[in-house]
């Protein structure tokens, strides 16, 4: 008895020292990871902590820096019309994108198909990258009239050279011997593109994607201040405006807040399809599964 | 056996390839070649060794109609080609067994069709079990084994290889002469294959085509007179020494 006892004991010490050869290094990695999400964490509330505090000790007034007790309360109060604002943006937005993809790669392929097509738009594609959006915002408005059209369209110009750059920079960087090789068994140019381009620019171009997300949102938003209509239908852009004329800053905080977190949605969702579609080959999808 | 020789070295097979005094000269002037005459008969197995850039990549493009010649004249028999490059140029996004089946893919084979040939080709380069795999979990030997597949699977006459070799190490590369020997000898494969390793070009040809550079032009072509299947012994063998030594003395 005594002496199965002491077998067994000696079994368990065993495995818990074989276990000790591997897993510190797991657990350091482990606990890394803790402190990685913790840290930011501890930041942003100590960071809140410090505001409402000195807020209150210096006691300014709301209109100016409102603590973040009266953002919350802000957000409760108009809870309906922010959701309400934010729906409105995330559908123009979401539509601004939409057609910034289509678009941008149809011209991208438009510029790969046709070098007369390439030389005569790709100056203009990188003027358009430096227009001012906000000088030319009012003129889409004389055009498109206020509202949902105008907002969608700043959207576009705004997300779309992002998705133009990147989809003919993929494009244009194909492997030569591929291309030489699907020549080779007398592939036809939509074959071609099909099967070797488009694949080969698809990482380029959801990296365009990732990008041009962020700037759909700020592009509603820009269309919001300058073509957005009230009655609720003119989403956070809107919403901030008048937040602001009427000097709530609370409301306005909670807008931006809320704006911040649409784009934030917008880019991880994207971020999370680039990821799903590039699993199985793309250096950039594996190497992220591994860290 | 001496039917396999007779296949192999006949000069009266058919031409598979004719070029008469071809000449290529790039864009920017360089002289890549120039007063070329060679014929490759079908069912031979040609090797162009020289040093680099004396043209070997160029002349081998011509012949498999990836470039034009911009002198002389340039035959080709066949229309059904394949080419195997340097590096194994696969696919990322495709599994092994849909990198092979891309030529029957652009010459719109079924499906069905499709798969069940790949699969052929890749078991004649022992890839089988890899079919469904991805390039990236494959090592260089095996990339370059499914690049030789996708190459035979179209069933071509004429297969163009550019020092498909070149990057692997000496165990890797004696088994993949062994399985293209075999292949070759199993069909009526004409094979032009381009290295830099005499010993490689002896080992495999029937025929060394030697060239030098400045410009590029050859200098003298050797006939491998030993038999196929060809064996260990034959590397070892006082021939197979005899003909290095007369290749390499060419070269240099
Ligand atoms: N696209 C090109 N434009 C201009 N010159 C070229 C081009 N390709 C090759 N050349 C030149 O033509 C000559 C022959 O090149 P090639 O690639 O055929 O040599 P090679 O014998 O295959 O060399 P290596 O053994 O190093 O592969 C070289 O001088 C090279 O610089
Ligand atoms: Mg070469």
């Amino acid at each position: 008895m005594i002496q199965a006892n002491g077998q067994v004991s000696k079994a368990v010490v065993t495995a818990r020292a074989q276990e000790g050869t591997s897993s510190p290094v797991r657990k350091k990695k482990n606990r890394s990871l803790l402190y990685k999400t913790i840290t930011p964490i501890a930041f942003i509330i100590i960071l809140i902590g410090l505001w409402q505090l000195g807020v209150r000790v210096f006691e300014t007034p709301k209109y100016l820096l409102p603590a973040p007790s009266d953002i919350w309360k802000a957000t409760l109060k108009g809870f309906p019309d922010l959701m309400q604002a934010a729906g409105n943006t995330f559908i123009a937005a979401l539509f601004g994108f939409l057609l910034s993809v289509v678009l941008g790669t149809a011209v991208a392929l438009l510029m790969m198909a046709s070098k007369w097509i390439r030389w005569g738009i790709q100056p203009y594609a990188v003027v358009l990258q430096t227009i001012p959006v906000v000088a030319i915002a009012p003129l889409v408005v004389i055009w498109l009239g206020p509202g949902m059209n105008s907002i969608v369209f700043i959207s576009l110009i705004v997300a779309i050279f992002p998705i133009i750059s990147n989809t003919n920079l993929g494009l244009s960087s194909t492997d030569r011997n591929l291309m030489q090789l699907m020549q080779m068994y007398k592939s036809s140019t939509w074959t071609m593109t099909w099967k070797l381009r488009f694949p080969y620019a698809l990482p380029y171009m959801l990296g365009g994607m990732k990008i041009s997300s962020g700037m759909a949102v700020i592009g509603a938003i820009i269309g919001e201040f300058v073509a957005g209509i009230g009655g609720g239908k003119g989403g956070l852009g809107m919403a901030i405006t008048s937040a602001a004329v009427q000097m709530q800053t609370s409301f306005l905080f909670a807008c931006t807040i809320a704006a911040s977190l649409l784009g934030m949605a917008f880019y991880l969702t994207v971020a999370a399809i680039s990821h799903y579609s590039l699993r199985h080959w793309h250096e950039s999808a594996i190497r992220s599964d591994n860290e | 056996m001496t039917t396999t020789i007779d296949r192999k070295t006949a000069t009266e097979a058919a031409e598979a390839i004719r070029i008469q005094d071809a000449g290529k000269q790039y864009e920017n002037g360089t002289l890549a070649l120039s007063n070329i005459h060679l014929s490759v008969h079908e069912g031979e197995f040609v090797s162009l060794v020289g040093p680099s850039g004396c043209g070997k990549s160029t002349l081998l493009r011509i012949m498999a109609g990836l470039d034009q010649a911009t002198s002389g004249k340039v035959q080709i028999q066949s229309e059904q080609a394949s080419f195997v490059f340097q590096e194994a140029n696969l696919m990322p996004w495709r599994t092994v067994v849909a990198n092979v089946a891309l030529p029957l893919e652009i010459s719109g084979v079924s499906a069905a069709e499709r798969k069940q040939r790949a699969l052929a080709a890749l078991e004649k380069v022992g890839l089988t079990a890899h079919a469904d795999s991805y390039p990236r979990q494959l090592s260089g030997g095996m990339k370059m084994r499914v690049s030789i597949a996708r190459a035979l699977v179209s069933e071509p006459k004429l297969l163009f290889m550019d020092e498909p070799f070149g990057a692997l190490d000496e165990m890797t590369r004696h088994r993949l002469h062994e399985e293209l020997l075999n292949i070759w000898m199993n069909s009526n494969l004409t094979i032009v294959f381009v290295t830099h390793s005499v010993f490689e070009a002896v080992y495999l040809s029937g025929r060394v085509v030697a060239m030098e550079a400045h410009p590029g032009t050859i200098k003298q072509i050797i006939p491998i007179e030993e038999s196929y299947p060809r064996t260990n012994a034959f590397m070892t063998s006082p021939q197979f020494g005899e003909k290095v030594r007369e290749i390499t003395n060419t070269l240099t």
